[in-house]
């Protein structure tokens, strides 16, 4: 049995969670009704066990933010949403087709950045561009800057949302709200002509998705898409920008940001952990978890394992290469790490810290980051030569 | 069963005898056999689970424009002729006796 303060660990989880890996690494928390799982290989065990440990939560929070979806499903009806759903994300979809629209938008938003001199890097270069890049891969349009960003704060609130905060909740349904309707008009679209495009791919797959389907895998989607992203960007500009020689480097090698990446997501994970219940009964560590009870895979904790991981807390892009947990294992491995390693790696990092000259955070700045199911740095003020 | 030798990155080798009807990942992994990652658990979508099959048998070669294909081009080793995704490759007969070569590395 654990108590966790969710104050302390929206703060700072990790301390909470070394605990739990040496001394409980299944342990049962009482407020949050489920086991959490900690060490390294025992989340790897249960993600490679999806036929015990089913996504079909009972009481899901994201399914009450926004509905039956793909990431709350097992085997064929998984299957069959996800692979309508995957094509448009593939790494060669993304080369041949999406990193030509990213390049464009990334030179869009940096335009107009450029003559400002200062500014967040959170908020104003990379969430347009992901939102930008976001709507391109999905297949909606016409969203107003910013809203994009806001729906996916909000939805992820929710399915976050452990304390039951009423007002999360609304602010969820009526992002949830919004989105049906985009959604819509897209699938109105692309139902005369087809195009690339994760809504397109949708309806008209071999088995295609119903309006309603489509409304709410995008809402997973927009959920992840954005967020999650931005959290990792935060994470890799924050440490360039203050570790000077790490900083050298990738101006010398930007294909070294590809690294970053993976270091990023490794040791801040976006997403902290994911739920599951058990469908018979499974013992792990030696802990016997009962038929119908649930997990949450803390995969936010096994990404600092350091039976595993060398000096896991420390930021270490030449770290021997590890498989790190932050995109989930199994079927519902992350749709969206493809794009997201393009469009964060390959584009976004390697754009603004050529562009920017100058870069540098403004003077006394303090990281501030937060959350434990979810966690990212919130803001990256910075400073630029300003040039039009 | 179906006997399969694996020659890992430090040279070693491992011969496992492995049920038919599974996938090679699958054989592999329940064997332990180190450096089969396979992120994704089989779903062709994470490129961890390469590996080289020694055979000029042109069956048993990636099938052209699969998604297996296309995720082979982003594999963290060097892809070759003779590449394929371990979870894409079914267990059988035409196995038997097979070397199958882990990569130096899957991420
Ligand atoms: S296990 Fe992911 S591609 Fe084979």
């Amino acid at each position: 049995m654990v108590e966790l303060s969710l104050d302390d660990m929206s703060r700072d989880p990790y301390p909470m969670w070394a605990r739990l890996r040496a001394e409980a690494p299944v342990a049962y928390s009482p407020s949050l009704e489920r086991y959490l799982v900690t060490r390294y290989a025992d989340i790897v065990e249960l993600e490679k066990t999806p036929e015990v440990f089913s996504s079909r939560e009972e009481d899901s929070l994201l399914t009450r933010v926004v509905g039956h979806n793909m990431l709350r499903e097992d085997n064929a009806p998984h299957h069959r949403i996800r692979s309508a759903a995957e094509p448009p994300t593939r790494p060669r979809q993304v080369r041949d087709i999406w990193s030509t629209a990213f390049a464009t938008n990334c030179g869009r938003v940096l335009e107009d950045l450029a003559p400002r001199g200062r500014g967040d890097l959170i908020a104003d270069f990379i969430s347009p561009l992901v939102e930008l890049n976001l709507a391109a891969v999905l297949g909606i349009g016409g969203v107003p800057r910013g809203t994009m960003t806001q729906w996916s704060a909000h939805m992820m609130a929710g399915n976050g949302n452990y304390a039951d905060d009423q007002e999360i909740w609304a602010r969820a349904k009526a992002a949830t709200a919004e989105i049906d309707e985009y959604v819509r008009l897209a699938v109105d679209r692309v139902q005369g002509s087809a195009d690339d495009s994760i809504i397109s791919a949708m309806v008209h797959a071999d088995d295609p998705l119903p309006l309603d389907e489509v409304q709410n895998n995008v809402k997973v989607i927009i959920g992840g898409g954005i967020n999650e992203p931005l959290h990792v960007f935060g994470t890799g500009a924050w440490q360039a920008l203050t570790d000077p020689a790490l900083r050298a480097r990738l101006v010398d090698d930007p294909a070294l940001w590809r690294k970053v990446f993976e270091e990023s997501a490794r040791w801040i994970s976006p997403i902290g952990l994911y739920p599951r219940q058990v469908l018979s009964e499974y013992e792990v560590a030696g802990i016997r978890l009962p038929a119908g009870s649930r997990v949450a895979l803390v995969i936010g904790s096994g990404n600092r394992d350091s039976a595993v991981i060398q000096n896991a807390d420390v930021f270490d892009i030449d770290r021997e290469p590890v498989a790190h947990l932050a995109f989930g294992g199994g079927p519902h491995f992350c749709m969206g790490a493809w794009v997201a390693r393009h469009q964060i790696g390959a584009l976004a990092w390697p754009a603004v810290f050529d562009r920017l000259r100058g870069l540098r955070l403004v003077e006394g700045f303090e990281p501030e980051i937060s959350g434990w199911v979810f966690r990212g740095l919130k803001s990256l003020p910075v400073e630029w030569e300003a040039v039009g | 069963m179906v006997k399969i030798n694996f020659t890992l990155p430090d040279g070693s080798t491992r011969a496992i005898d492995a049920a038919p009807g599974g996938s090679l990942m699958k054989a592999a992994t329940s064997h332990l056999v180190p450096g089969i990652v396979a992120e994704c658990g089989g779903n062709a979508s994470c490129a961890t689970c390469h590996v080289y099959l020694e055979t000029e048998d042109v069956a048993l070669a990636c099938p052209d424009g699969s998604v297996e294909d296309e995720m082979l081009d982003f594999t963290a080793s060097p892809r070759r002729a003779n590449s394929r995704l371990s979870c894409q490759v079914q267990v059988g007969d035409q196995l038997e006796g097979l070397t199958v070569e882990v990569p130096g590395a899957q991420v």
